[in-house]
């Protein structure tokens, strides 16, 4: 989850979110530099006296201010395809997740296995164990195996909502009357946050996601007794 | 008295000379700008992810975890 005035973005808990990061330090490296780029001309030009009011011909200049940008574009569009096509690769999940969007909860089916299913609302701000985060916590938490791949299926019964967990690098819409695909795969154990992402009515903001990545074989138990507090 | 003649002062080109300049000046630190960003924070994250990860023994952190009681779904 997010730390209090964090600007950045959150540690990577997939190997997706890590090529996102990447991807975004190439990204705004770029940026800074067209931007010091031009705040230095216009600084240039605000601190002169000299003019030049008769330019003719400015074809020299023409070809380098369009050639640069354009090869500036490819070094930025060639990475982020690579990342693109990387995020559609199927790998044989272990698990497939459907997450189904409600007004204002999310709920969770897991078809692999016989009638497990439940519905995850956000716990109020008052019945919040010490150490909890407010509006982040979930009564039922989505528990997940790590170190496995996972499809998750998104859909909505209602409105637009997203489904959106930023450490794992996923947010994917939750459209009724469609199933969105997307994987899911967490090098690490611990519990993950997320937050609806797309406007769907007063409580949007008041939707979590708490992802529990545990151990296969503990997931296998889990799923299996429906060790739900 | 013979006056003594100045030698005449540059009075053309002297904003073409100015952009010649700057310009060169202009990309060197635009250059440096992105390349203090790459080697002062873009490699050193990749390091630091390297770094955790080199030694990460997943089960450890699962079992601190566990132990730790965050976990709701296993006791």
């Amino acid at each position: 989850m997010a730390t209090p005035a964090q600007l950045g973005l959150q540690n990577a808990t997939s190997p997706i979110m890590e090529e996102l990061i990447a991807f975004h330090d190439h990204a705004l490296m770029i940026i800074f530099l067209i931007s010091s780029l031009v705040l230095y001309i216009i600084s240039l030009m605000l601190t002169t006296k000299l003019t030049h009011t008769s330019t003719m011909n400015a074809q020299e200049i023409e070809m380098i201010w369009t050639i640069l940008p354009a090869i500036i574009l490819i070094m930025i569009a060639l990475p982020s395809l690579r990342i693109l096509y990387m995020t559609d690769e199927f790998n044989k999940p272990y698990l497939t997740l459907k997450a189904i969007g409600h007004q204002w909860y999310w709920s969770y089916e897991y078809s692999d296995y016989e009638d497990l299913a439940f519905d995850s609302y956000i716990t109020p701000t008052y019945f919040l164990e010490p150490g909890e985060f407010r509006l982040l916590e979930v009564d039922n938490r989505t528990t997940l195996p790590m170190e496995a791949d996972i499809r998750m299926l998104i859909t909505s019964q209602d409105v637009l909502h997203s489904w959106a967990v930023p450490s794992l690098g996923v947010k994917t819409d939750a459209i009724p009357g469609r199933l969105n695909q997307a994987m899911l795969a967490s090098m690490r154990p611990g519990l993950f946050y997320g937050q609806c992402s797309e406007i769907c009515g007063s409580n949007h903001s008041f939707m979590p996601i708490v992802l529990e990545f545990i151990y296969f074989q503990d997931f296998e138990v889990w799923a299996s007794y429906l060790y739900i507090v | 008295m013979a006056s003594e003649v100045l030698a005449k002062p540059q009075m053309r080109g002297l904003l073409a000379r100015r952009l010649r300049i700057h310009m060169v000046g202009a990309f060197l630190v635009s250059l440096g700008v992105a390349a203090l960003y790459k080697f002062g924070v873009a490699e050193p994250r990749k390091k630091a992810y390297a770094d955790f990860y080199k030694n990460y023994s997943p089960e450890k952190d699962f079992e601190e975890m566990k132990k730790a009681g965050i976990f709701r779904s296993i006791k």
